[in-house]
């Protein structure tokens, strides 16, 4: 079975590994060392929604877990706790991926916001709820909407540098089977 | 629907489903391990970022290099205004060179007069900053020496002027320093001339917080901010900044240390501090071997002579709780 799988489908796999570990690799970079006022959108989620309604095959729950641990780990943010919760929201997102296929860019703008929202107060209640200090309000709501605002530009980027659109109704992949 | 139409989904379902399930529990674990058993988890928390940014490090090393050339390059834009505003500099730091050779000379006779030897274990270690924290919650840098370099947490960094902020979590090669601007950083200082004790507490902004100035009339805008060295945390007298008056009026400190720009720090070698190696405990009464608590009353008269040391010492706190009362 294996050989007859499109080796493509391991590459694209792979093209969202490297882009992931690219944006964490860029977050880390020692450009700016003094308290931003204006955070910037987390990309890294803002790209993982893109695959996840657009090509949610591409995209194993795995790699998404694995890729927000490590994120956690090395962002100095409390270990697990974004990943578990980016996990839960992306698979209903997955979920729903079929069905908001035929819809407008709007209503899957509207999805995407509503799972960032969802994996934002969520963070915030589940520290609340074991009593760790929180940052600031503002500061994460600013970057939750910058986070929300990205995402039309992720979703250029990802059909510009990785060809990532939505399988029209009745494509095939290239074995024939219908996406 | 539609899409189940395949007949290999009825098997792939609920296995997936059940991965799922894994994963969510298994990150959960992970998140209350954390949370539970801080120091453990901290520490392979170290260790992963030891094994990840050190590779890495010869692609960010240029291209922060190559960001910080193009931004060298826009300055040249202003080179005549910067050309006036240095020579300006220049003059009144010939009177501050003055000032300071005078001082130092009298410095030097006075320290002859007094046979003061400077302290030799207030030494350093310079370390280059390899990544910041990569995210905007969080104010703190990764240096590229570690446990190898012997770095211990607790240590105070400086830049070349000020303090930068002290190491929590180290690695084998890497370790972290938690700046003064982070939200969870609080530091004792010493305001001068005034000589008020306060608390230099980051909120995430540029200028962190003065907390607990005692009297916040006697202290103005522009006084030296120092650390006091309270609670043995850092040593004395290491310079932080200048008090400044925030526009929500309240004290607020402008440090020395060039935030904008940290790339080489010096990890001071202070004298050791108490360790947190493990999760903490309840306070529970000590035993005294007569199965009674140390502090309980009426025990001498029991005494035979079979627990005598033990005895004596009950005995001892006794009749310290007694005189404290009497």
């Amino acid at each position: 079975m294996a050989e007859n799988a499109p080796p493509r489908a391991w590459l694209r796999q792979l093209a969202f590994v490297l882009l992931a570990l690219a944006i964490v690799f860029l977050q880390l970079l020692p450009l700016n060392t003094a308290p931003d006022d204006l955070p910037y959108p987390d990309l890294l989620l803002a790209f993982t929604c893109v695959w996840m309604l657009r090509r949610p095959d591409y995209l194993p729950v795995v790699t998404v877990a694995a890729l927000f641990l490590l994120a956690d780990l090395l962002l100095n943010r409390p270990p697990g706790l974004m990943a578990l919760l980016v996990v839960l929201v992306t698979e209903t997102l997955r979920a729903r991926a079929p069905d908001l296929r035929a819809a407008s860019f709007w209503i899957e703008w509207l999805a995407v916001a509503t799972a960032v929202t969802a994996i934002t107060l969520g963070g915030r209640i589940v520290l609340s709820l074991v009593m760790l200090p929180q940052a600031p309000l503002g500061l994460t709501l600013l970057q939750m909407v910058m986070t929300i605002l990205a995402y039309p530009f992720a979703v250029a980027a990802a059909w510009g540098l990785f060809g990532i659109t939505r399988p029209a109704p009745g494509q095939v992949d290239a074995l024939g089977q219908r996406l | 629907m539609a899409r189940n139409r395949d007949t290999g989904e009825d098997y792939v379902a609920p296995v997936r489903r059940l991965l799922v399930g894994l994963i969510v529990i298994l990150l959960a674990a992970v998140f209350l391990v954390w949370r539970i058993d801080n120091p453990r988890v901290e520490r392979l928390r170290a260790e992963v970022i030891d094994a990840v940014v050190p590779p890495m490090d010869w692609a960010m090393a240029p291209l922060t290099g190559v960001v910080n050339l193009v931004r060298d390059f826009q300055s040249y834009q202003r080179i005549y205004e910067q050309n006036q505003d240095l020579r300006r500099e220049l003059q009144q730091m010939r009177a501050w060179r003055e000032a300071a050779l005078q001082l130092e000379q009298e410095n030097a006779r006075l320290l002859d007069l007094n046979n003061v030897s400077l302290d030799p274990a207030l030494t350093f270690i310079t370390a280059v900053v390899m990544a910041d924290s990569g995210s905007p919650f969080r104010q703190s840098v990764l240096l590229n020496v570690g446990r190898r370099d012997g770095i211990v947490d607790g240590w105070p960094t400086m830049d070349g002027i000020g303090l930068v902020g002290r190491i929590s979590g180290v690695g084998d090669r890497t370790s972290r320093v938690i700046l003064l601007t982070d939200t969870s950083s609080r530091i004792p200082v010493t305001i001068q001339p005034s000589g008020q004790r306060a608390i230099l507490a980051g909120d995430n902004s540029t200028y962190p917080l003065l907390e607990f100035v005692e009297s916040p009339d006697s202290v103005r805008p522009g006084d030296r901010v120092v650390t006091s060295g309270d609670g043995a945390l850092f040593p004395s007298d290491l310079l932080v900044g200048q008090v400044a008056l925030g526009t929500d009026r309240r004290l607020r400190v402008r440090l020395s240390a060039d935030y904008g720009r940290l790339e080489f720090l010096r990890v001071l070698r202070a004298p050791p501090t108490e360790q947190i190696s493990d999760p903490g405990s309840l306070l529970v009464p000590q035993d005294d071997g007569t199965g009674a608590p140390a502090l309980s009353f009426g025990l001498p008269a029991e005494g035979d002579g079979t627990t005598g040391a033990d005895e004596a010492a009950g005995t001892g706190a006794a009749t310290g709780t007694e005189a404290a009362d009497g």
